[in-house]
Formats: structure tokens, sequence, C-alpha cells
């Protein structure tokens, strides 16, 4: 099940949401900007960007 | 719990409509036919109802009213044209008295509605479902008890999602809870204002530097607001990174418990001359207070009443007296103060097992301006007239802040009284009357010439049938009972008082 809520989270809101969990939230932060060190070093590609256009307006 | 679909709502009886507040998510959408509160869910909508069904958080919510009453009706007939989904399965809710929105609602009717909404999200949680918003018109007040109405906001929750409602709680619960209990600034002209709220941006903008200093603050104003301004145009890559960094839901749980700490912590109360005036009654003597509560009570339990309306109600002193003879009373006041303090004695007596709790229903709202339509086409969120009338209006110690204080003129003001075509309990403050030589005192001379005890009666007798008249005993104030024209039996006002 791959579908989009119908309301915008927010990606600054939804990163914050990775911030503010505490504890739990340093391993996903961790991993987040791993993956981006990764992705600088060309040692994992960018995901590929296949639903852009589910992308639904901002209905928040 | 699977019950038969009423033949109310079948195709032949028609007349099914769409409620014009209900469109936002697809999967659920809310409909009206007959007397009944309908929803018709999608087919994800309908697995996702029955995933919450079958949970203990069902059970317990719902057992103890703090989730609406839902049935689940066998088939899908009768449903109103103009859905965006096929409907896979109807749900009957129960109805809510009266609805009201969170710009009505004094701070802890908010805070109340906020708090219940973190509990049925981590209450969700723990059965892997979540709530997919987080906006206070999904909860409605029976009285002074909070009731979840939007059982379409749960679904199954989707593994790697983030805390989608986190941004719509900020908007609607914590900003406006913030301004209230820190700056001591009322949220209700920016609920109001916009039907989604405050932004972090906006809030951002609404606070000084040393606020970054208090709890819950620096997160979720200064930092979310900054976050917001820098990915703004990165929402997929953002859901991406963080499914990919492995977004769980311990993380959910740890970001509404902390939530919960932030908002159970903001607190605000009525200044402390609202503390004092309320219980007293200004401008009264004792036999002047004794007798107005006898007059209210034998109107109010002459008949039995279904809706009254007590505007301009102050501490609620007769709201109580009205609710001892009518099915359900709306307390409205323009002041936040005393509507505050009434909604949290109603909420204890609630606590207590008393019954008023459920039956009284405080609102702040000033109803020389009162809430309009708002929303998509003004529609979204209707009018305070077009959320149903009463059979009686308590419109005691009001006229004088209307036509002096607000400038309607006194036909008007009748005028619009008698628009609601109700049985009506009016008082009249003469212009000798201390608070009404108050709100008179920066007046010109001359400015209010129709506020006379003459001319009111004049209109009041054109535009009801005037059955009672009383002077209270120190002689400034007097009261009428009156019902709609031709409905009555009218008394001569010309002739001397009885």
């Amino acid at each position: 099940m791959d579908l989009i809520a119908y309301l915008d989270a927010g990606s600054g809101s939804a990163l914050l949401t990775a911030i503010a969990g505490g504890f739990a939230a340093v391993a996903v932060m961790a991993r987040i900007y791993w993956n981006r060190v990764l992705v600088f070093l060309r040692i994992r590609k960018p995901e590929e960007d296949t639903s852009r256009q589910q992308e639904q307006p901002d209905s928040a | 719990m699977t019950v038969p679909i009423p033949a109310d709502i079948s195709p032949s009886a028609g007349g099914a409509q769409l409620e014009p507040g209900s469109f936002r998510d697809p999967e659920s959408r809310v409909f009206y036919s007959g007397d009944g509160v309908f929803r018709a869910l999608s087919d994800d909508g309908l697995s996702d109802f029955r995933a919450l069904a079958s949970t203990k958080l069902y059970e317990r919510f719902a057992g103890d009213g703090r989730l609406v009453e839902t049935n689940l009706l066998e088939g899908a007939d009768g449903l109103p044209e103009g859905l965006v989904k096929e409907a896979a399965g109807v749900l009957e809710h129960e109805r809510i008295p009266f609805v009201s929105y969170p710009y009505e609602w004094p701070f802890s009717m908010l805070k109340d509605a906020a708090l219940l909404q973190l509990d049925l999200l981590l209450a969700a949680l723990e059965e892997d479902l979540v709530l997919k918003d987080s906006s206070p018109y999904n909860v409605q007040f029976k009285g002074a008890k909070p009731v979840f109405v939007d059982v379409g906001s749960f679904e199954r929750l989707r593994e790697g999602e983030p805390w989608v409602g986190y941004r719509q709680f900020c908007m609607l619960y914590l900003y406006p809870l913030m301004l209230q209990a820190v700056k001591d600034v009322a949220p209700h002209p920016f609920l109001r204002g916009a039907i989604d709220g405050i932004a972090p941006t906006q809030m951002r903008g609404l606070v000084s530097f040393r606020d970054r200093f208090r709890r819950g603050f620096y997160l979720n104003v200064f930092l979310h607001s900054k976050l917001e301004r820098r990915h703004a145009d990165r929402g997929k890559e953002v859901r991406d990174e963080l499914k990919r960094a492995g977004f769980k839901k311990e993380l959910i749980v740890a970001n509404v418990r902390r939530m919960k700490k932030t908002v159970g912590r903001l607190e605000w109360s009525p200044p402390q001359g609202v503390w004092v005036a309320y219980g007293e009654r200004n401008s009264y003597t004792d036999d002047d207070a004794k007798r107005k509560d006898e007059f209210v009570r034998e109107v109010a339990t002459s008949e039995p009443w279904g809706m009254t309306w007590d505007i301009g109600a102050n501490n609620g002193r007769y709201s109580r007296i009205a609710a001892e003879g009518s099915r359900y009373v709306l307390a409205v006041d323009a002041d936040q103060g005393p509507i505050e303090l009434l909604y949290r004695s109603l909420r204890e007596e609630g606590e207590e097992g008393e019954e008023g709790e459920e039956r009284i229903l405080p609102l702040t709202m000033n109803l020389a301006d009162p809430s309009p339509g708002l929303g998509w086409r003004g529609a979204e969120r209707r009018a305070l007239h077009e959320r149903g009338s009463p059979d009686l209006v308590l419109a005691l110690a009001l006229i004088h802040h209307v036509t002096i204080a607000a400038n309607v003129p006194v036909a008007e003001f009748v005028g619009w009284l008698a628009s609601l075509d109700t049985a009506l309990v009016i008082e009249f403050p003469t212009r000798e009357d201390p608070m009404v030589k108050k709100l008179l005192g920066p007046k010109r001379d001359g400015l209010h010439p129709d506020y006379e005890r003459e001319s009111f009666e004049r209109v009041l007798a054109e535009r009801f049938d005037v059955e009672r008249r009383e002077r209270l005993e120190s002689g400034t104030r007097l009261l009428y009972f009156a019902r709609p024209k031709g409905a009555g039996r009218p008394v001569d006002l010309t002739a001397a008082e009885g």
C-alpha cells in the first residue's frame, strides 16, 4: 500500500517529526544523513522519482 | 453492530444531502437523509473502519462516549450524488444537538479537544492505526463533553509514514492554545479568519525571541517555521528520505507523547475580575435577582422546550435554570472569561456524575458579529443561524449592549429575534439603569433616541405577542415573555404593569 495521505504533511513538518522524537529520532536522523553522504559520494543512487504524478496539491 | 439500512435512506426516499464541510477526504463523506447523519465510505475507507471497529480502542472510546455513536449499515443505498469515490459502505452516526467550531470555544474546550485528539492517536497507534488528520473540526461538544465525530479519520498505519497530522495539529490546536496561554491573545479571530489555522511561519512572526526559551516553542514554532521555509518544495524527496531511514511507529508515539506534555502544560485563566464577577450579579438588588430567577424559571418550566438559546449568558446562571425545562441549552456570551469558567464547572459536575454536563453548551461569540459561513463557497463551516433554530431565547441584560455599545438599532435587534421564530424572554433595562448610564456615558446625547421603554415596547408588540410583562422591584429593569406573532395571547402593554 503506497498511497499518499489526503493531507499534505508538509516537508519541513515531516522532517521536524523526525527530529522531535527524542531518543527514537537519533537513529532516523543518523540514517538520513548517512544516506545523503552515500548519495553525495555516488555510492548510492538518489531514489528514482517515479511517482511525481501522484503528488497532490496542498490540501492541508 | 451491523444494522439494516433504514427505509428513509433508500433510493426512493431521495433527498440525501452532502455535508458541504466534509469533502476534503475522498475516502469518507458525511451526508444527511431525513433526520439522520450518515457517512459514505470508499472501499479503502470501509476497510479502515472495519479495522477500527475490531479494536479495543473503539470499544473503549465509543463505550464512554468520547467517540461518536456509530453503526455500520447493511448495503449502501440511497446515496447522495456527487461522491468523488464510489461508496462501499455507509455508517450512521448519532446526531450532535448543536454543531460548534473552535473559534467559538473558550480555551479549555480547545485544550480538551486537543487532548482527546492525542489520546485517540496514542490508542490508535497501539492498534497499528493512525489518525490521518488533526483537525479540531473533527471534535464536537455534547454540552461540556468532547466527542470525536470523524471515525473516517482512522486508517491503517503505513510503514515509514511520519505523523501526517502534525502540521495541522500545530496550526489548529497548538498555536492557538499557545497564543492564549503565553501571549494572552485570544486565538478566535485567527481561527475564524483562516479555516486552516495559523501557519508555522505566521506563528513565528507572532512570538518574540525570548519565547524560544519557553517549553515547546523552540521545536514547534522556531525550528518548525525554519524547516518549512527551507524544505518548502521537497515533499516527495523528504517522504522518501524518511521512509528509507526507517520512520518507525515508535517515533510517532514519541512525538505524540511529547506533544501531549506540551499541550498539558499550557494554562490560561480569565482575569481576576471575571472570577470575582462570576457568581455575582452586578447592578441587581437581592430581591430583583430572586424575582428574575423566578420569572425565568416559570417560563422555562411552563412547557417542555426543545432548544433554548441563552444569548448574553454570562456565568450561565439562567442557562442552568433553562436546562430545568429544555432538552438542550446554548449558553453564548461575547466574553470568553465567564464562558471558560462555566465550561470548567460543567465539566467538573460531569466528572461528579451530574447530568447537566451534556445539556448546556457554552460558546463564546459576539452576537453583534456572529460566526459567518467559512471555507469553500462559505459553506464548509456554517453561520450560527444555519445550524439550528431555538424554541426559546433568553435575552437577559443584553439589549443595551447590542443597541448602545454596538449601535444596532432597537428595531433591528428585535427584528432579528423575531426572525428566529421563537418564544422569547427579554429584559429591558431603562435609561435610568446604572449599566445603561455607563454605556451611554461616552456617547453623544441624542445618539440613541430609540432606546426608550415606550418605543421598545411598541417594536416588540409589532413583532411578537407579548404575554407577560413585569417590572423588577428596583424599577429600572423590565422582563417580558413573548411568543411569535399569532402564536400567543397578547396583553395590552399600554395598560398599567401587572
